[in-house]
């Protein structure tokens, strides 16, 4: 027991000066967590801008569109609609109040709601005071889903498994064909096992260490509240520690390749899981969902992020059992496969 | 030609980044365009999936769901709030809707009568309240002697304005295939900036190794044919891994290619490319560090692609970013990518920039190397 404790506070420090895990766990994180505020802020603060109608200067409801505030009336000459439409206009409503589009998006749609909302009431034939447009008729919208949330879901889980790194460095400094050290400590009476086992608990904790960093900066500086549910969200996100250290061992286990090469391994697939879980743009997560559902069910990374979403947005706690199941899975077959590669080896020369 | 021959050699070594990049680039454009690309022929209006569940049945609730129905697709639903969420969450409905059951008092009291759950993940998904709101004011205004009249309100709602899609001589920027391309396109430049930065910035620290460089120093090769050789290797690496992109979107989606303004993507990438070669050259004078080499790597690339439009349209980001984001070329690569070009003056601006900062960048590697050699 004196043992581990020992080798824990070694290779904590020795983890805490490398340069690659303080800016791959520690800063790396939080710069993410800008790039991701400062652009989907952007988006969430979206103001719609006024949409530009082209009319004749004959058209007959000219001063009903003229009232609506969110568009803005152009005179366009019959002619010259075909070109206007390019640039200058979204739409062109003609004096039969039919309207000619090059395109259908958010903007065609709406002038279009307008022009029919226009002819309806016409047809409708009851005085204009009888309508009422200032009512809400809508109770209790689902307000509490975000786009910029979700995003934020996933860089958690994607930095949860950072531990990844500490767990490469781990195995490179035990494997005597790895490094200098690794071949020093195995002629040494140190036992290998508990070496590996302080290594496991130190990237563990540095890692817990750097996603509290990265959720108070969330939390305090961003000013974004993510979590209504603790218990299981702490669960969730140390699965994924664990998870991310067990993969670190089996990248740093299983193949002679330099550090650096071993870095950019984890690093790829950790931010291919995360893009595929919707990291960067969601609407790869839905495409997954639709063209190959079984990947986003046994995407570590989704799991976390789907999970973390239902519990804390959603209060459902139906499938953080089976995620928790999964991501022990993979726990368990990464030790097991990394085992096998540690054990006790003979070396001629090296 | 043997520092040219290494060079090539030690990158070729290296082609774990390219290959990973490169793969999962591919898994995902191959993903992303399997669907049937279609032209656009018709004006489309946005049809949600939405769910309703009517605790009323009246004659009043029913006309609505009768309405809705005809501008939504209905998916079935139950009265659970779980399983409602769940079904937005995992995108299977866009909105539900509960009816109360004292529904027709509070029309006509013109109370908060309807539940909604939408996608707030999706501007579309507010449609469905607009629908609402209407057809409700609609059933209001014809409320007269304590009943509503619903066959009027039905006949007027099905007063339709007839809209023309007008063939355009500009492939219109909604069409599936011109998004294809420049999703394409646009990603290509996040891709390529970080192969550049860490494939050729890792080979770069190997040949300014402190060892390798003093026998270099020694040797007989003028430091002009040197370099000539080393700066000949990193554009053929370049220009191969472009190349890739290029023939990867000819691959994916050739037969389209007559369809879209392939020239414009295939001048700008090639731009923007020369752009990503310059920047690499000024980090590479910057640090001869492998690790912050690979972070830079990560950073620039992620970064500006997040403030440039590559990972979300510009048009949704906000000011201040973009007006940062005016500081990387990607800005002006996804700029041209965005817009409808007839000649080449409608992208002679985004170019120039582009060449701009490739001067810029070259012009500071260039300095840092000065400052680095006197040192």
């Amino acid at each position: 027991m004196k043992n581990i404790f020992r080798n824990c506070i070694y290779q904590g420090k020795n983890l805490f000066r490398d340069a690659g895990f303080s800016f791959w766990s520690l800063i790396y994180p939080l710069i993410m967590a800008v790039f991701f505020y400062i652009t989907i802020s952007g988006v969430m603060n979206l103001e719609l801008e006024n949409i530009n109608v082209g009319i004749d200067s004959e058209n007959p409801i000219s001063y009903i569109l003229e009232e609506i505030e969110f568009l803005n009336v152009h005179k366009v000459h019959e002619d010259e609609v075909f070109k206007k439409l390019d640039d200058e206009i979204d739409a062109f409503i003609d004096d039969d109040l039919n309207i000619k589009v090059k395109e259908s998006g958010i903007n065609q749609t709406i002038i279009k709601e307008v022009v029919e909302q226009i002819r309806q009431m016409k047809k409708l034939n009851r005085p204009f005071d009888k309508y009422d447009f200032s009512v809400d008729y809508i109770l209790g919208r689902n307000q509490k889903a975000n786009s910029l949330v979700i995003v934020f879901y996933s860089l958690i889980a994607m930095v949860s498994t950072y531990g990844v790194f500490a767990g490469i460095e781990v195995v490179n400094l035990i494997q005597a064909n790895l490094s200098n050290i690794g071949a020093r400590i195995n002629i040494t009476p140190l036992k290998k096992s508990k070496f590996l086992l302080s290594g496991v608990i130190v990237a563990l904790l540095l890692n817990l260490f750097a996603n509290s960093i990265l959720l108070i900066f969330i939390k305090y500086v961003l000013k974004l509240n993510l979590f209504s549910e603790i218990k299981y969200s702490a669960i969730l996100i140390i699965m994924g520690n664990l998870f991310g250290v067990a993969l670190g061992v089996f990248i740093g286990s299983s193949n002679k390749k330099s550090d650096s090469v071993k870095i950019i391994m984890a690093i790829t697939i950790t931010l291919f899981l995360s893009f595929a879980s919707g990291m960067m743009n969601p609407q790869i997560k839905v495409m997954i969902d639709e063209k190959a559902p079984i990947l986003g069910k046994i995407n570590p990374i989704s799991i976390i992020t789907n999970n973390l979403y239902r519990i804390n947005l959603l209060n459902s706690t139906k499938s953080v059992g089976e995620g928790i199941l999964i991501l022990s899975l993979y726990c368990v077959a990464l030790i097991f496969t990394s085992y096998i590669f540690l054990r006790g080896k003979n070396y001629d020369s090296i | 030609m043997t520092v040219f021959k290494y060079f090539i050699r030690i990158a070729l070594r290296n082609k774990g980044v390219i290959l990973s990049y490169t793969i999962i680039f591919f898994i995902f454009a191959i993903m992303n365009g399997s669907g049937t690309i279609q032209r656009q022929t018709n004006f489309m209006e946005t049809r949600l999936d939405i769910g309703i569940i009517d605790n009323c049945n009246s004659e009043l609730s029913n006309s609505l769901k009768d309405y809705l129905g005809k501008k939504n697709n209905i998916v079935d639903t139950m009265l659970d709030e779980e399983y409602i969420k769940e079904q937005i969450f995992l995108e299977v409905a866009d909105a539900v809707i509960i009816i109360p059951e004292d529904f027709g008092e509070k029309v006509i009291n013109k109370e908060n009568s309807i539940k909604l759950y939408n996608d707030d993940r999706k501007v579309e998904s507010l449609q469905i309240q607009n629908q609402i709101n209407k057809f409700l004011t609609f059933v209001n205004a014809t409320y007269e002697n304590g009943e509503f009249n619903l066959v009027d309100v039905e006949s007027a709602l099905d007063e339709k304005a007839k809209v023309e899609l007008v063939e355009s001589n500009n492939v219109s920027s909604n069409d599936g295939i011109t998004m294809w391309f420049k999703y394409y396109f646009n990603f290509t430049s996040y891709v390529i900036m970080a192969i550049y930065i860490s494939a050729i910035g890792l080979v770069m620290t190997d040949f300014k190794d402190e060892y390798i460089q003093s026998r270099t120093k020694i040797s007989s090769k003028k430091f002009l044919q040197f370099n000539k050789e080393m700066y000949l290797g990193q554009l053929v690496i370049a220009s191969m891994i472009t190349t890739i992109f290029i023939l990867g979107s000819i691959a994916l989606k050739g037969k389209y290619i007559g369809e879209v303004n392939f020239g414009k993507y295939v001048l700008n990438i090639v731009v923007f490319s020369f752009s990503a070669l310059c920047l690499t050259f000024l980090i590479n004078n910057v640090t001869r560090n492998k690790f912050v080499i690979n972070a830079l790597s990560t950073v620039l690339s992620l970064g500006t692609s997040f403030i440039s439009g590559v990972m979300v349209p510009q048009q949704y980001l906000s000011e201040k970013v973009l007006t940062i984001a005016k500081f990387f070329p990607t800005y002006y690569f996804v700029r041209i990518n965005e817009m409808t070009v007839n000649s080449f003056s409608d992208m002679r601006f985004g170019i120039s920039m582009q060449l701009l900062f490739a001067v810029v960048f070259l012009l500071m590697g260039l300095y840092f190397s000065k400052t680095a050699q006197k040192a």
